[in-house]
């Protein structure tokens, strides 16, 4: 008998709890004993910002295969729709860290005395209520979509009628609208303005591309954690090699826009441009290299069989490789100017905390699985998505 | 001197059908031939997938390692020219002309190792058993010892049991 | 295979393979028909008013252009990222839509590629003109000279002879690979000798073994795979050949996957264009169906919307960078002398595009080839906008100008589309404009009538 209702056990959750303690300890030692509160601050948006998006790309994927209809994907859908169940508590969370003074911490645009001539230009757009508004407008229209998007879901598996997919569709295609607008928006503001000063027109769709990889890669894991405990037996291994090849093509294309970005700002050697690089490459050398042979080099060579994006042993390692990838990713982005070279470093802190954030977004994905089941059985496309062979 | 005997399908599923029913009395089915390719054969006949990709792999690394190193070689070595006060050894602009050259020799190994692999190209004169196999037949090809004309009875009405249709014997 | 009911049939008419056959062979059977003559006779006549405009570049020099000291390229640049973003549209369908197993693919995709490889054709022409003296054509590549000089591999320009050679020749051999077997069963069908024997050459003596499939699968696959991120390549790098520059309008980081974009875009609008009158004309309605339009106007909907938040993107970046000569640029591109252009190229990509939303005009064919028009305008007008409107307002005031195309390039540009369409015309002649084995290979699941009785 297939087993379609996950049931969470209660060492499951002890794990994750567990994890969330490491969390919070790590914060206490930071806050109180620690490296300083710009580093407990820029530590915060990062994870926040990490996981909130993981949380959104979840829902991401699904949307797109509803709109584009995918037989496969119905297989895994579950996955990414558990995954989009963190997005109101993520949004709440960064919302919470920006009132409770991450905001000022991290921002310099916020110190209304600091300002320069160029920042002054800016405040039209970089001050503190309109950033708000925008904060507030951007995770609560992504909160109710994915309350809708997820409900029609469910909907599309009680009751085969045709309708519900068609109103899935309209949903994820509305959805997908707006994400593609905010997701670049909040990139700006979440993470750009950090280094006020400077700018980069493709900043947003860099940010996407990589915490679209990461998001293939959590999906992997999760259904990895689901088929280790018996579950997830209609995924077959054509649904893990179309997976594989996502966390292959997502690694490929971030490193095509690092390049881009990073080329064309090497080569025209415009000093307010280049002076973003510039302290990445002076005080954040090692890691700058490392960034890039876990975000692309090893996901490239390792996954670039044909076998080695049909089994777990070499998909999952990839994974987490590509999920540190990409918080290395978002490291580099925030610590330098938020931070700075000299007081930034990964440490007890760093670590600690993001065990913390991951065990949260685990408990809140699982406890989510809980509530459906795994497959979609009255999905229009769920037996499609059975039977098919990959030949590549 | 090798005999042919040839007998054709009209649906793939038919031909599955038969290929699998034919194989297991064990006659040797040396060739099929189809108008497009009909997903399962392969199994059935138990062709190995092919190793093409370990060509394209090899040439696309010898195309890149060529590629940056000439880059490398033209500006340290051979003609150092100073652009924009930028290194002469200067890694990202070598990047694009190194990946054109790793696609242009993967994708060209792999098709002329595809090509003679296959005993294709230009004038090259392979039997053409059947025109219609290009069109609507699914023809599958016995490889014949003259001699034995038992055997070829034999295999005949094997084939024609497995639904064959059009059987025919040629040299 | 299982196939979902709710996927409309691509293929209609109840065809079996023999079916199938005959009528994608049908065009090249025969005496070819009036409406044949006449647009070779039309596309003839742009190819040699294009003939008059080279030999008068060539003659005089590129002083017969309405280039000045300020504005170094226009028309002819213009035309040249024009031609190769159209020739994205063959790759895409062909290498991408293959990995992302899209089967309305199989229709469409041979005379896309073909397509591709003639604009590529026409695309190369323009930088080699521009060069001046088109026999030294050749300086471009790099090859031992007795000057012991080597081309600079840090131009972008010289990035952009890599890049199109190589997009040219996989195109190429992508698009012959997939002909072989198609051109086996012309070979096949061939009535007379002559015929038969040229094609037996072409057909490189294909024989359909199940092992030539099985290898044949292989090839396409991991040609595909290269191809997939080579098509993202090429139009990138024609990016750069701005994006690396220091002029305002012209240095942004988004401009690589933004170009793509716009390139896809563009190509699917001139596909669009095409097919919708060569289905037509060639009586393969029940090939390309309404449900293959229909999926490239969606892919429009996807690529121009992305164009249209990337000029949104630069616009807002251009404020936000606080950067004045940036501000400036992009205020004279909106309201400066050339703002017709700029709001043509916003009408064009932005709007008209988004109408595609509505199924009802996105199954309506007319209204699908005026809008894919209107998006062939736009897409040039784009690459006029980003060329000449950030030159002509140079750092100082007393270089300003403005710049008119003389009949000479417009002679060129015209004289590209006589090219275009005439070896697309011969093409349709010579080769079969759909992969017949591919579509055969979709039939069982994707036909109409054959659709119910194979499920389980």
């Amino acid at each position: 008998m297939e087993k379609l209702t996950f049931k969470l056990t209660k060492k499951t959750i002890t794990v994750f709890v567990v994890m969330i303690a490491i969390g919070l300890i790590a914060l206490l030692y930071g806050v109180f004993g620690g490296p300083g509160p710009e580093r407990v601050a820029a530590n915060l948006l990062l994870n926040n910002y990490y996981f909130l998006s993981l949380g959104l790309i979840g829902l991401f994927f699904v949307t797109v295969h509803a709109i584009s209809e995918s037989a496969w994907h119905t297989s895994v859908g579950r996955i990414g729709e558990a995954m989009a169940a963190f997005i109101p508590v993520g949004g709440a969370l960064i919302l919470l860290f920006f009132v409770l003074g991450g905001l000022h911490a991290v921002f310099e645009w916020t110190h209304e005395d600091h300002l320069d001539a160029i920042l002054l230009k800016k405040t039209p757009y970089l001050n503190e209520p309109f950033f708000y508004i925008r904060s507030v407008l951007f995770i609560g229209v992504w909160a109710v979509m994915a309350h809708y998007i997820r409900k029609v879901s469910l909907q599309v598996d009680h009751n085969g009628d045709i309708k519900y997919f068609n109103r899935l569709r309209t949903l994820s295609a509305v959805f997908i609208v707006f994400y593609a607008l905010s997701s670049v928006v909040t990139s700006w503001d979440w993470l750009m303005s950090i280094d006020a000063h400077w700018f980069s027109t493709l900043y947003g769709w860099y940010v996407f591309s990589s915490m679209l990889a990461s998001g293939v890669a959590m999906i992997i894991i999760v259904l990895y954690i689901l088929k280790r405990m018996g579950y997830m037996e209609h995924v077959n291994v054509e649904h893990l090699h179309d997976l594989g090849k996502y966390l292959f093509g997502f690694s490929i294309f971030w490193a095509y826009l690092w390049y881009s970005q990073y080329m064309l700002i090497w080569y025209a050697n415009i000093p307010e441009e280049t002076v973003y690089f510039y302290e990445r490459h002076k005080n954040f050398e090692g890691i700058f290299y490392v960034n890039l042979i876990l975000g692309f080099l090893i996901p490239f060579f390792a996954l670039m069989t044909r076998k080695s994006k049909r089994t777990f042993s070499v998909l999952i390692p990839v994974s987490v490789i590509v999920i540190i990838a990409h918080w290395v990713d978002l490291y580099l982005l925030i610590m330098p100017g938020a931070v700075g070279g000299e007081k930034s470093g990964i440490g007890l802190l760093e670590v600690g905390l993001t065990i913390g954030f991951i065990g949260l977004f685990l408990l809140v994905t699982f406890w989510t699985l809980t509530k459906a089941p795994l497959a979609s059985k009255k999905h229009p496309l769920y037996k499609e998505s059975l039977d098919y062979h990959t030949n590549y | 001197m090798n005999k042919y005997l040839t007998a054709y399908y009209l649906d793939e599923e038919d031909l599955l059908k038969g290929l699998k029913k034919i194989m297991s009395k064990g006659v040797e089915v040396s060739d099929v031939l189809t108008p497009f390719p009909v997903h399962g054969l392969d199994k059935v006949l138990g062709l190995r997938r092919s190793r093409l990709s370990v060509v394209a792999f090899a040439g696309g690394a010898i195309g890149a390692t060529l590629g940056f190193l000439f880059q490398a070689w033209v500006f340290t070595r051979a003609y150092p020219i100073n652009f924009g006060g930028k290194p002469y050894f200067a890694v990202p602009s070598f990047m694009p002309v190194t990946f054109e050259l790793a696609v242009l020799f993967a994708a060209f190994s792999m098709v002329f190792a595809f090509l003679i692999s296959n005993n294709l190209g230009p004038g090259s004169k392979n039997i053409i058993h059947d025109e219609q196999i290009t069109d609507d037949r699914f023809l599958l090809v016995v490889k014949m010892d003259e001699e034995n004309e038992e055997r070829i009875k034999v295999v005949e009405n094997i084939l024609s049991d497995a639904g064959a249709q059009g059987i025919t014997l040629k040299a | 295979m299982y196939v979902s009911p709710i996927r409309e049939p691509l293929i209609k008419g109840g065809k079996d393979y023999s079916q199938v056959t005959k009528d994608i062979m049908a065009p090249m059977a025969g005496k070819p028909s009036i409406y044949w003559y006449v647009g070779i006779a039309i596309s003839g006549g742009a190819l040699l008013f294009g003939a008059w405009a080279t030999f008068v570049t060539v003659y005089y020099g590129i002083g017969s252009w309405g280039l000045n000291k300020t504005i170094g390229w226009a028309w002819d640049i213009t035309n040249f990222v024009w031609w190769v973003g159209i020739g994205h549209a063959g790759t895409f369908i062909s290498a991408i839509l293959l990995l992302f197993r899209q089967k309305w693919r199989t229709s469409i995709n041979r005379s896309a590629e073909a397509m591709t490889l003639i604009a590529i054709a026409c695309a190369g022409f323009f930088p080699l003109i521009h060069m001046g003296r088109i026999v030294l054509g050749f300086f471009i590549f790099p090859y031992p000279n007795t000057r012991e000089l080597w081309v600079n591999f840090n131009s972008p320009l010289l990035w952009d002879v890599f890049a199109l050679t190589t997009y040219f020749l996989v195109s190429l051999i992508f698009w012959y690979v997939g002909l072989i077997p198609d051109i086996g069963t012309v070979r096949d069908k061939a009535k007379n000798k002559i015929r038969k024997a040229i094609y037996g050459f072409l057909s490189f003596g294909w024989t359909g073994s199940a092992k030539h499939w099985s290898r044949h699968e292989t090839v396409s696959l991991i040609l595909a795979g290269l191809a997939a991120p080579l098509v993202l390549s090429v139009h990138t790098i024609v990016s750069f050949d701005f994006a690396t520059s220091v002029i305002p309008g012209w240095h942004t980081t988004i401009f690589p996957p933004y170009f793509v974009s716009g390139a896809v875009f563009s190509g699917f609008a001139m596909v669009l264009t095409l097919l919708i009158v060569t289905r037509k004309a060639l009586n393969l309605e029940q090939y390309i169906t309404k449900v293959h339009i229909e999926s490239m106007t969606k892919i429009i909907i996807l690529t121009g919307s992305i164009v249209g938040i990337a000029y949104i993107t630069e616009f807002f970046m251009a404020w936000y960078s606080g950067v004045e000569y940036e501000q400036y640029a992009f205020m004279n591109r909106a309201f400066g002398p050339y703002a017709w252009a700029y709001w043509i190229m916003m009408t064009c990509n932005v709007i008209t595009p988004q109408l595609f939303w509505f199924k009802k005009i996105r199954t309506n064919l007319v209204a699908v080839f005026i809008i894919s028009i209107f998006v062939n305008i736009g897409m040039w007008f784009e690459r006029f906008v980003i060329i000449v409107t950030s030159l002509h307002r140079d750092y100082l005031p007393s270089s300003w100008t403005m710049y008119t195309p003389t009949m000479a390039e417009v002679g060129l540009y015209v004289g590209t589309f006589g090219l275009f369409f005439t070896l697309f015309m011969v093409f349709i002649r010579v080769f079969p404009v759909i992969a017949i084995a591919e579509v055969k290979s979709v039939l069982k699941s994707s036909s109409d009538e054959k659709k119910h009785t194979h499920h389980e």
